[in-house]
């Protein structure tokens, strides 16, 4: 009887030791949810070094030295999907199937799938019509909005992304993606190889 | 030593030491770290329950003194805004669904089965799987808090905060889903106590002769398959809305917010009483023993119990009160919630009359009981006047509430709570815990406690709102806060002396006879701690107080089988034996039940496919569970 409850206790006491472990390993690996960047770290983040052509090119250190976060961490996904709202994108790009700007439901980038691009797009604007942002949003609202444009026309779902709105459904949410198999959007605006090249 | 001529070995064949011989190997679990974790019984499940919650109480405990440390003085910088949002819902959701409701239901798994004089709870290995379950389900919230994952929209989780639009991450998934692991293990514990108490009791404990505890956990048990489905509904609509996009809470699309309100209260409030009603079985017990005379008044208690059970369900709007209700409603609800106050009332009354009638022994058990009276009496007076609309919408929300909820809760469960692991410490460990530290821990748990929350009601009526993580300056709020935070360590160094004599009496406390107090209930008749087996010869009872009625010697029940595990089934109301019952032996396969049910779960989190892929793992290890053995268990 003894003998059984010291076998146990050994047994649950490593149990437990190797979940402490693991967890706090999990948890010093594991960035935690940056409310407020510090305003050198965002500044930081304008230094991003486009193509000749203003597409793709190189994210700036500093992106890489918060982790990547913008694209993957669904607390900057979640901002970024307020912030389509409240910037009036729905204006021109509707749900996300686009309307006077290019749909991003489905999947077909302009400019490329890279955040660059996208950040580079809502910052500087683009010909035919996208207005730069650079002097109404901050730069780290623009990061936390291309990241969500790109989760919008992702080919996979990403696990972080938003849920479905408080709101009318119009198309199934972002995390069921990828939004374009899943139902029929419709017609949506012109492609370049379509009609006007940027 | 002669068999009959079925060739099975009864007790009436053998001797008092064979048979306790022959029993030890029937009902033992095997050595060793297998045993351990393939073991089911109710004792050693009940033990491991009561010490996991405890070990949640502790982790609590901690996260409390984070908050108060926080809020010491106004624009304080220990902890920030988005951590301390996970901490004061941890904190809450860990006490409520971790600590408390668990705790008292592990004392039931364990002192039920003795209490009623059978040998181990009803479906054995459901009671394992429900301690896995609950422990993975703790795990869960834990890691996820660890991780910078923990929830951080309130215990009650409200939408649309917690809803897919505003509940940005898995935050709000790990809350829901912990609520999964908690509700299952809960409700398969409610169903052992209820079929265990209504079918094993012992011969002669006609239900006007069960224990008051026994009574209290009947009732809560009942509660608990009540009230318990309107949280998993609304946990699994939560989830359904944030990861496949379903609209139960969604108005634009014909969902409604108020409908998490509603659901989510129709089990909290009952939940409430699923934390007070063994409490209230706990004060009963222990005033019984110290008194030395059975409670006043037992059909008026089990009554109240059965009442306050009833009124549970038909109270759980004045939570609601300023969302918005109609007149009627509004004045409904004051009036059934002002209504609980009387079966309340009248059992502190019986306790009274009881005390008053007897000669009250003041060891530390009954001093927690006295603890329990005067706090869970300031709260019953603050819970009648938030029950009023008016005075509700006032202090909604601010640390009125806050104190009001803790003096009911602390003082309604955690000081029998203790009361009761001090009384029963003995039949748990077989060694007693010392009453000089015990006298400490009570001094320092009544005082700190008074002197933490009152003065939150001040607090609360100068409009410090709940929940918030820090306050300027200049509201007038600093001096108090400062107070209550250095109150608040008063109170965790009784708690932190509670563990200390807890462990070191478990080591090497003073050895404990089989009944130490001179208890009336079975649970002294056995050994401290009980044999596998709970009794050799399981006892007949004629009385309400079995032990006081007869202390020389029980009337036992012959003719059980020893070569199987063999219990006694008896009829409903009158306990008339009915037939010699096989009880499940070992088995590991709840443990790997409940391993691929986390699985499920916890992958259903990330993707919805995992409620597919996820339930094969589980069918083939209920398979495994419920596999034919061909051994004599399976006939009866």
């Amino acid at each position: 009887m003894k003998r059984e409850i010291s076998h146990s206790n050994v047994a649950f006491a490593a149990a437990a030791i190797a979940i402490g472990i693991t967890s706090a390993a999990l948890g010093w690996l594991r960035e935690p949810r940056e409310l407020r960047l510090d305003p050198p770290v965002a500044s930081g983040l304008d230094g991003l070094r486009l193509m000749p052509n203003g597409i793709s090119g190189t994210p700036p250190e500093s992106y890489f030295a918060l982790g990547k976060p913008y694209e993957t961490d669904a607390y900057n996904l979640s901002q970024g999907k307020r912030l389509y709202a409240w910037f009036g994108c729905p204006a021109c790009h509707g749900d996300g199937r686009g309307g006077a700007g290019p749909s991003f439901l489905d999947g077909w980038w302009l400019y490329g799938p890279e955040i660059v691009s996208i950040v580079a797009s809502i910052r500087d604007g683009r010909p035919h019509g996208m207005p730069p942002f650079r002097d109404r949003m901050t730069i780290e609202q623009i990061w936390q909005l291309a990241g969500y444009v790109q989760t919008i026309g992702a080919y996979t779902p990403k696990v972080a992304a938003p849920g479905r709105d408080d709101d009318k459904q119009t198309r199934p949410a972002e995390n069921r993606g990828p939004a374009k198999i899943l139902f029929d959007q419709g017609p949506v605006g012109v492609h370049p190889d379509q009609g006007p090249s940027p | 030593m002669t068999r009959s001529k079925d060739g099975e070995l009864r007790d009436t064949a053998l001797s008092d030491r064979e048979l306790k011989r022959a029993l030890a190997v029937t009902w033992s679990a095997p050595p060793g770290l297998w045993g351990a974790l393939s073991t089911v019984d109710h004792k050693v499940i009940g033990r491991r329950y009561v010490a996991t919650a405890f070990v949640f109480l502790a982790l609590g405990g901690v996260l409390s003194m984070l908050m108060r440390l926080q809020l010491a003085q106004p624009e304080a910088r220990f902890i920030g805004p988005d951590r301390y949002n996970q901490i004061f819902t941890m904190h809450g959701s860990n006490m409520m669904f971790l600590f408390a409701v668990p705790v008292m239901q592990a004392m039931a798994i364990y002192f039920v089965p003795l209490m009623v004089g059978t040998r181990n709870i009803a479906f054995p290995r459901l009671n394992a799987f429900s301690y896995w379950i609950y422990l993975a389900g703790g795990l869960l919230l834990w890691i996820a808090f660890v991780v910078d994952t923990g929830p951080d929209v309130g215990w009650f989780a409200y939408v649309p905060l917690s809803g897919p639009q505003y509940g940005a991450g898995k935050r709000a998934d790990v809350w829901a889903q912990m609520i999964t692991f908690t509700e299952v293990s809960a409700l398969a514990i409610a169903v052992e106590i209820v079929v265990t108490v209504f079918k094993q009791r012992a011969p002669g404990m006609s239900l006007d002769r069960l224990p008051l505890f026994v009574w209290s956990m009947v009732v809560t048990s009942f509660l608990v398959i009540m009230a318990m489905p309107a949280i998993m509904i609304a946990s699994t609509s939560l989830i359904l809305d944030r990861l496949v996009g379903t609209h139960f809470f969604n108005p634009a699309e014909g969902g409604d917010a108020l409908l998490w309100q509603h659901l989510f209260w129709f089990f909290g409030h009952p939940e409430v009483y699923i934390i007070f009603l063994p409490a209230v079985g706990m004060v009963s017990t222990i005033v019984a023993t110290f008194t030395g005379r059975p409670v006043f008044g037992y059909l008026a208690t089990v009554m109240a119990l059965i009442a306050t059970g009833i009124l549970a369900f038909g109270l759980w709007v004045h939570h609601m009160f300023v969302a918005g209700l109609p007149r009627l409603g509004e004045s409904f609800f004051t009036a059934s919630s002002m209504a609980i106050a009387v079966p309340a009332g009248l059992q502190i009354f019986c306790w009274l009359a009881t005390i008053w009638a007897g000669r009250p022994v003041f060891k530390t058990p009954f001093l927690f009981v006295i603890g329990f009276m005067v706090i869970f009496v300031i709260g019953g007076l603050t819970g009648v006047m938030v029950a009023s609309v008016p005075f509700d919408t006032q202090v909604h929300d601010t640390y009125f509430v806050v104190a009001h909820f803790h003096y009911v809760l602390v003082g309604g469960a955690v000081f029998p709570l203790l009361g009761a692991i001090y009384y029963w410490f003995p039949k748990l460990t077989g060694r007693t815990m010392s009453e000089p530290f015990g006298r400490w821990v009570f001094g320092l748990i009544f005082v700190g406690f008074n002197l933490t929350f009152f003065p939150m009601h001040i607090l609360g009526l100068q409009g410090m709102p709940r929940r918030i993580y820090t306050y300027q300056p200049e509201m007038p709020w600093s001096g108090l806060n400062m107070f209550i935070s250095l109150s608040a360590i008063i109170l965790a160094a009784g708690f932190l002396l509670f563990f200390i004599d807890a462990i070191r009496s478990a080591r090497s406390g003073a050895v404990a006879t089989a009944n130490p107090w001179g208890a009336s209930t079975l649970e002294w008749a056995t050994a401290s701690p009980p044999p596998p087996y709970n009794f050799a010869r399981l006892p007949v009872v004629d009385s309400r107080e079995p032990l006081w009625t007869e202390p020389a010697e029980l009337r036992v029940a012959a003719g059980l089988g020893v070569d199987r595990r063999e219990l006694l089934i008896t009829s409903v109301a009158e306990a008339v034996p009915e037939a010699r019952e096989s009880s499940v032996g070992n088995s590991i396969w709840p443990l790997l039940a409940a391993l691929a049910t986390t699985v499920a779960l916890v992958w259903s989190i990330f993707s919805p496919w995992a409620v597919v892929w996820g339930s094969i793992p589980v069918a083939v290890s209920l398979i495994g569970w419920f596999w034919p053995k061909g051994v004599p268990e399976d006939e009866s």
